[in-house]
């Protein structure tokens, strides 16, 4: 699509990033503190509008995501097993729990108060944050799935995890006993990643060639209106598409940034889009950018259709 | 004076006698004698007399000297009237005129002088035309040299008639007649120089005056001479030699612009410009008058134009010839036939100008018009062709969806899939027979064609010949197995027999892509290493859903044990057990290990020995794979279960393996961080 903005700027970049490849990043729902997990075996902390680094916390190993609880605490996942809580405030962080195996998505759930961890022990755990820590007491449940879990997305009360081989399964966090769904990604290649819809009608599900599928919970509706918004992708090949999935068209595309796309989040509100740059092995051990995180504005024109969804995260 | 009217005479008398007086006195006074005076006297008188008549002498003298002379000027005159041819006028006129001859002399000289004066007039005349006469006669010949005007008069001295000088006047008439018409020819012919000369562009006044340098002078006279006559018209014919030739050059271009133009539709602005060409293309030479259209100029203006239109057509030649040869690659393309290249070098070839470009369209033509006719005699053959390809790809997407553990879910676009493998299979069952059908089809019209039938240069026939042998190699395999399914099946009976339970019997056999790779290798190589893996599967509990759900996905080829295994849903509802692993799994150690004893005595699958080693051997398992944690639980289920055979070994190694190539980009970010760690360590031992 061509752009009627001036040469595009990438975005504002932060000062002090990772050291090494950025895992994830992700906007608080109530400022725009900014989490940032990597392969440094850090979680930062910044606050993206002031570009000011907050927080710094060491872990065991590479962290592999994070996300948010609330302004004053967050949790993380990390590669050297353990689910740890990170108390801004305090500057420190505790274990949570631990899999068998690194730990590859977290997912904080507010409807259930629960911490929801994947990894490629190939088990979903399900963990309560308000209990005192040492695994025994947090610890809710631990959920079998067909493979290593290789990421999760949560909205309202459902869960899509997707995992090695292609499964994908989908829970109703009020019943874990068992999948409320067991499906296959209709792609074709490894599943990348797995995004909720904001409205709660379905998931959209990426994979390592390149593609994006788009799935709903309840096939009935699939064939009603549909309501898939826009959302943004990041690729491996720099760049940051933003599409409107109901035409089935790409709306914009910022240029491109200095290396893979690992990571992309929406603001609260949608105005702020940070975007991680920052090679993710997907060619093996090769020289690579700088790792980066660069914060840009989001344009109305840029992300809006007919419909408004102001992107999924 | 009254004295003076004395009349001379008298007045002389008058002194003789005075004289006579005094010479008397002087006598006297001398005394002469009488006889002396009177002879003195007498001769006085004498001498007188002796005067008188010298004086009459000479007046006599006179006169005959004047009658002299009237006689002289008559007889002149008479001459000069004769030679003027006209008749004497006067003559004797004498004798009537009473005048005295003093008067007639005058007369008659007066007339002589008339007359001479008249025929010096005449004389003059007559010089005047000759001269006229002598200098037209000149001019024509071309001569400078004059004949003295003298003597052409001196031989006309004697006639100096009108007549004659009528014939003169009539003769320098004619001359000058003479004259003009040769001016007028001269002026014809310069005009007509001029004319050729502008037509053809060259210096009027040089070529004139190179015949005659009185020729480019417009108002001094010109020569009229033969020679220069003679020279103008050579002049004349040689240029208009020259403008035919140079015409003709003009109406061979015209005609080539003409033909160019039609040939490439040039639009009718450019072909206005040349207008005055192509208009003369057909005239003649008299009738091409403007000025400059035959200049060496105006003619290379034409040529370049003529060479320029030239150029164009080869060009556009070359265009026709490149798109005939893309369309002729189409249509090689679409009926799966190799462009022949030899063509494709002429082509290259064109440039050079080696090859005539005219040939190769020609033969572009013929190529394209025989490979068309070549597309329609294979297009029914071809359509089978590409339906068995289409075909056997079907067939190779069937495979791989049986291998399929996830088929049966429910799943957005399930629906779709189950009737795609329905009319695959369908699709398949008919293949034997078309394959055969269109290898007869082939053979028929290789016969007819005398040629091999290639797609994409390949015979088809060897292709259907590989895809048969094949199918025969696959159809032998699946023999085999279905032969090793039944013996292990007697394996089981005896078994049951022995120990009385029944064994569920999840294996995880997910023949996702085994098939082909397996059939080809010794199956106890591919058993031996299968059988620790098989194991760890087994005991891992997590994997059993999967296991479960591979097993009851297999394919009958590579089911040794019947289909009646209720692995999916059984499994399936084991999920909700959080902590404890699957409890159904079990012998599947014991399975292994009885396996594994047997494959390490007996060369074939054939489970006739089954012995029972139960702990020992799971545990020696556990350093494979990912994740090994769960064997305890899963050895202390063990000894409640039966022994189930194991289903297709060969395939678990495939299996695992591609299990193992599965890996996440941070799966092999931290294998490689991990292995970085340890290398160096290494090092410091």
């Amino acid at each position: 699509m061509t752009s009627v903005h001036p040469p595009p700027v990438p975005g504002r970049e932060l000062s002090n990033p990772p050291t090494d490849g950025i895992s994830n990043l992700r906007f608080s729902n109530h400022s725009d503190n900014l989490l940032v997990s990597s392969w440094d075996k850090t979680v930062r902390l910044y606050d993206a509008s002031a570009n000011v680094l907050r927080g710094e916390f060491m872990h065991g190993g590479p962290v592999l995501d994070c996300c948010f609880h609330d302004d004053s605490s967050g949790f993380s996942a990390s590669a050297d097993n353990k689910v740890r809580r990170i108390m801004f405030s305090h500057g420190k962080e505790e274990i949570l729990g631990r899999h068998d195996a690194p730990v590859r998505c977290i997912e904080y759930s507010y409807a259930a108060g629960q911490v929801i961890t994947g990894s490629w022990d190939k088990t979903l755990k399900c963990w309560d944050p308000r209990g005192a820590s040492g695994q025994e007491r947090t610890l809710v449940g631990t959920y079998p799935q067909p493979e290593r879990v290789y990421s999760l997305s949560l909205v309202g009360n459902r869960l899509v995890v997707a995992t090695a081989g292609r499964h994908v399964n989908v829970y109703d966090l009020r019943n874990m006993s068992q999948p409320e769904q067991r499906r296959e990604s209709s792609l074709k290649y490894q599943t990348r990643c797995v995004r909720c819809y904001p409205n709660g009608t379905g998931y959209a599900l990426s994979s390592v060639e390149g593609r994006v599928a788009m799935e709903f919970f309840d096939l009935s509706e699939a064939s009603q209106a549909k309501k898939y918004g826009t959302f943004a992708t990041g690729g491996c090949d720099g760049f940051v598409n933003v599409w409107d999935g109901n035409n089935k068209k790409r709306l914009y595309q910022y240029s491109k940034y200095p290396t893979s796309v690992a990571a992309l989040s929406f603001s609260r509100d949608g105005r702020l889009l940070a975007v991680a740059s920052s090679y993710t092995f997907e060619e093996g051990d090769k020289a690579h950018e700088p790792d980066a995180i660069f914060v840009r504005s989001v344009n109305e024109i840029e992300v809006k259709p007919k419909p408004k969804y102001m992107g999924s995260e | 004076m009254s004295t003076q009217r004395i009349d001379p005479l008298v007045q002389v008398e008058t002194t003789c006698r005075a004289l006579l007086n005094e010479l008397q006195i002087i006598w006297e006074e001398v005394g002469e004698t009488y006889a002396d005076r009177d002879e003195m006297l007498l001769e006085l008188e004498r001498e007188c007399v002796e005067v008188y008549r010298r004086k009459v002498d000479q007046a006599n003298h006179s006169k005959a000297h004047i009658r002299q002379t009237i006689a002289d000027s008559e007889a002149e005159l008479a001459a000069i009237c004769s030679a003027m041819g006209e008749r004497p006028v006067h003559i004797r006129q004498s004798d009537q005129n009473i005048g005295s001859l003093k008067e007639e002399l005058r007369k008659i000289l007066s007339q002589v002088e008339e007359m001479k004066k008249r025929k010096e007039e005449r004389r003059n005349h007559f010089i005047d035309v000759l001269d006229q006469i002598e200098m037209i006669r000149n001019e024509i010949n071309g001569s400078t040299e004059s004949v003295s005007s003298e003597t052409v008069v001196d031989e006309t001295e004697t006639d100096l008639s009108l007549m004659r000088l009528e014939e003169l006047h009539r003769q320098l008439h004619e001359l000058l007649k003479e004259k003009s018409n040769r001016l007028k020819q001269v002026q014809d012919h310069l005009n007509t120089l001029n004319s050729l000369c502008s037509v053809m562009g060259m210096d009027f006044k040089l070529t004139a005056t190179e015949v005659h340098p009185s020729l480019g002078d417009s108002e001094g006279s010109r020569s009229i001479s033969n020679n220069t006559l003679e020279q103008l018209g050579t002049e004349i014919n040689k240029l208009r030699e020259v403008k035919i030739q140079r015409m003709e050059r003009l109406q061979d271009l015209a005609t080539t612009m003409l033909e160019l133009w039609n040939l490439m539709d040039t639009p009718i602005e450019e072909q206005q410009k040349f207008q005055n060409v192509t208009c003369n293309v057909a005239a003649s030479e008299h009738e091409i008058t403007e000025p400059n259209t035959l200049s060496d100029d105006f003619i290379n203006y034409v040529e370049e134009e003529v060479s320029r239109l030239e150029d164009l057509k080869s060009s556009k030649m070359k265009e026709i010839i490149l798109k005939k040869r893309a369309e002729l690659k189409e249509i090689s393309t679409k009926t799966h036939l190799i462009p022949d290249t030899q063509l494709e070098d002429a082509i290259e070839a064109i440039d050079s100008g080696v090859v005539d470009a005219a040939t190769i369209l020609e033969q572009i033509e013929l190529q394209i018009a025989k490979v068309k006719e070549e597309a329609f005699s294979r297009k029914e053959i071809l359509e089978k062709v590409e339906k068995w390809l289409a075909a056997c790809e079907e067939e190779s997407w069937l495979e791989e969806y049986n291998r399929d553990e996830n088929r049966y879910n429910a799943g957005r676009g399930t629906h779709l899939t189950l009737k795609r493998a329905e009319k695959a299979r369908s699709l398949v069952n008919k293949l034997p027979g078309r394959v055969e059908a269109l290898t007869s089809k082939i053979m028929a019209w290789e016969e007819e064609r005398g040629s091999e039938f290639l797609y994409d240069g390949t015979p088809v026939l060897s292709m259907l010949e590989d895809y048969a042998n094949l199918r025969e190699e696959k159809e032998q395999e699946r023999r085999r197995l279905r032969d090793q399914k039944r013996l292990q099946g007697q394996l089981i009976a005896e078994q049951e027999v022995l120990y009385g339970a029944k064994q569920s019997p999840p294996k995880p056999q997910s023949a996702k892509k085994g098939s082909k790779q397996c059939t080809g290798v010794p199956s106890t190589k591919k058993v031996a290493l299968g059988g620790p893996m098989l194991q760890a599967h087994k005991l891992d509990s997590v994997n059993s859903l999967r296991i479960s759900q591979t097993r009851s996905n297999k394919k009958t080829e590579f089911m040794l044990q019947n289909d009646a295994i209720p692995a999916s849903p059984a499994f399936n509802r084991g999920q909700d057990i959080a902590d404890a692993p699957f409890r159904k799994h079990p012998s599947n150690g014991v399975n292994t290990n009885e396996i594994e004893s047997q494959l390490k005595t007996i060369p074939t699958n054939d489970p006739s020995n089954n012995t029972m080693t139960p702990l020992k051997t799971i545990s020696s398992v556990d350093e494979e794979n990912r994740k090994p944690k769960a064997m305890h639980s899963t050895a202390s289920v063990q000894m409640q279960t039966d022994i189930t055979p194991p289903p297709t070994l060969q395939t678990s190694l495939v299996e695992e393996t591609h299990e193992e190539m599965e890996q996440s980009f941070e799966e092999k970010r931290l294998a490689l961080m991990h292995s970085d760690k340890q290398i160096p360590s290494m090092i410091q031992v």
